[in-house]
């Protein structure tokens, strides 16, 4: 059974061979070819060629387009720093103020360099491995872009304090949001992965979620024309499921190393895909045994639950994790497996 | 003045503490700012610091319900506080209250790190506790940080990180205190949402000491100040 049938298995509700398996193993894969960083982030043969290494080296289930959300700060004209060791990062916002979105351009998805660097290192992969096992591909959801164009500061206090400003940056954001995801979508993602901090209890208040977050979410998700996964980016994220289920386009959630799965289960129904696992920090400094353990812990919590996927939650995986490591996450969904039979 | 939640016009002292937890848990700064006027037209600024607004942000600092509170409500709670001293400011200046001047400290994000948000708001929970702070901002070099704390005679360098990989370039300032001989004497404190989840990453880093979230932050300096102090003394 390849991965595609697996994903094809779990969206039926029916169990595979073994459960799947994933983590977003986008800047590790440049440390597996030993390729440097800022070629890594600018050609797409190079990402291409590591996600290649990333299946040979670990098989998981679903690969990953570039994670680079700088990236997409920088389309709307924001500064970014590469770093030799890590992601880069936005460092300077292209505005500073609500009153600044007015003028500023909103980003072509097929003409800006840094998009097209995304899109095409998604289609490189997918071409090669897109037969047989799901690309997925790692944006953010329009209520987390303004973080990343005018500074975390300044959208808080816009959406805190200027609720008719935040609204009107919405309006321009959401149709930008949709046509990446669509376009993604057309250049072979299996689906979509959206970051939603500012719909995640550890980043706003339950008023904020249900008058602003979830209208945006619901907007946006309509015009979307493929299945979306959303991610809880930092802290756990069960406690606002009630107000995020239901949402459109919406086949799942990545969920935080200390939500409640059951919980998350008993909200969202029975046809909703949980991703969960360790989170990409911890296993950074783990124990390969520890990282078993909590894996096969998971894998125990999710015995009956056709579709669940084991996904290491919080973000890329750090380029530093032993890769005992990440086979140690493999073993443990392969022992499962095995322990069932 | 606020809208009367009491019958005869006037809240409790005890309403007041506790509409106040609500305000902020609500990210309403506006009501916030009309409860502590209010306490303030009574009592003084200094004592609707002390006797209101620490309170309640200790308790917002528990959780409520047992959740942690948000970004969201955090960052108000700043906002509150920094209204808070720009009116005991005012408020000093014409009426001779006194807080006693607590530091100064530095502060700045890792090397290479371009997060400023937290880093800002633990800078006015400080200056609202009656620390001096020295905020050098994003993207200093170990140095430094070093270089300033020595210039001001701050005993308590702060250095925020939001990722593994930055949090990694505070080890360059343990080096450098190493190298100066100052280790001890200057304390590290060492804060952002990674040090959460990621276990171990303080003492990876050779920090001093970490705090929860920004409303702890003036109890760990006061804590890295005072064991400054003691290796001083010890000397």
């Amino acid at each position: 059974m390849n991965s595609l049938q697996r994903l094809q298995c779990l969206l039926a509700g029916e169990m595979a061979d073994r459960r799947m398996f994933t983590m977003p193993l986008s800047q590790y894969s440049a440390a597996l070819t030993g390729c440097s960083l800022e070629e890594h982030y600018n050609d797409p043969a190079a990402y291409a060629r590591g996600q290649t290494a990333v299946r040979e080296t670990f098989a998981p289930d679903i690969l990953f387009g570039p994670v680079i959300v700088a990236a997409i700060g920088e389309a709307f004209g924001s500064k970014a720093r590469y770093f030799d060791k890590g992601p880069p990062v936005v460092s300077t916002p292209a505005i500073e103020a609500a009153s600044e979105w007015k003028g500023l351009p909103l980003p072509d998805p097929d003409r800006h360099p840094r998009l097209s660097y995304l899109r095409e290192a998604l289609r490189r992969v997918v071409a090669e491995h897109g037969r047989e096992v799901p690309v997925a591909v790692l944006l953010v959801a329009p209520i987390d872009i303004p973080g990343l164009v005018m500074g975390l500061d300044a959208w808080l206090e816009t959406l805190l304090f200027d609720r008719p400003a935040a609204e009107a940056i919405m309006q321009r954001v959401t149709p930008f949001a949709a046509d990446l995801a669509n376009r993604c979508f057309a250049d072979g993602a299996a689906f979509v992965v959206w970051t939603i901090g500012f719909a995640s209890p550890g980043f706003v208040t339950r008023e904020i979620l249900q008058e602003f977050s979830r209208p945006v979410l619901v907007d946006t998700l309509a015009r979307v024309h493929g299945p979306v996964v959303l991610h809880h980016l930092e802290f756990p994220l069960v406690a606002n499921l009630d107000v995020l289920s239901g949402l459109p386009s919406v086949a799942g959630f990545v969920l935080a190393q200390g939500d409640n799965l059951k919980r998350a289960r008993r909200l969202l129904g029975a046809d909703s895909i949980l991703l969960s696992g360790p989170a990409s920090p911890w296993m950074r400094r783990a124990a390969a045994a520890d990282v078993e353990a909590v894996c096969r812990k998971t894998l125990e919590n999710r015995r009956d639950d056709p579709r669940f996927i084991l996904a290491s939650c919080k973000g890329d995986m750090y380029i530093d994790t032993p890769p005992a490591n990440i086979h140690a996450f493999r073993k443990s969904v392969e022992e499962f497996a095995g322990d069932r039979r | 003045m606020t809208p009367g939640e009491h019958p005869d016009g006037e809240l409790s002292d005890l309403n007041i503490r506790r509409a106040l937890v609500a305000a902020i848990s609500r990210a309403d700064r506006e009501r916030a700012g009309q409860l502590l006027d209010y306490w303030a037209a009574r009592h003084g600024y200094a004592a609707a610091y002390k006797d209101l607004l620490e309170p309640a942000l200790k308790r917002i600092g528990r959780g409520i319900n047992s959740e942690r509170f948000s970004l969201a409500q955090a960052y108000v709670a700043a906002k509150v506080a920094e209204d808070m001293l720009t009116k005991s400011a005012g408020s000093f200046a014409q009426n001779s209250e006194q807080r006693t001047a607590k530091g100064p400290v530095v502060l700045g994000n890792a090397e290479e790190d371009f997060h400023a948000l937290g880093r800002r708001m633990v800078a006015t929970m400080l200056r609202s506790s009656g620390w001096v702070v020295c905020d050098l901002g994003n993207d200093v070099p170990a140095a430094e940080f070093v270089d300033k704390a020595i210039e001001i005679g701050a005993r308590v360098i702060g250095v925020s990180a939001m990722t593994v990989t930055t949090a990694l370039n505070i080890k360059e300032v343990r080096r450098e205190l190493d190298a100066r001989g100052l280790s001890g004497r200057i304390q590290l404190a060492v804060g952002g949402a990674v040090f959460l989840v990621a276990d171990g990453l303080c003492d990876e880093v050779g920090g001093d000491g970490t705090a929860p979230d920004m409303l702890e932050a003036p109890h760990l300096f006061a804590e890295l100040w005072a064991r400054g102090e003691r290796f001083e003394d010890a000397r």
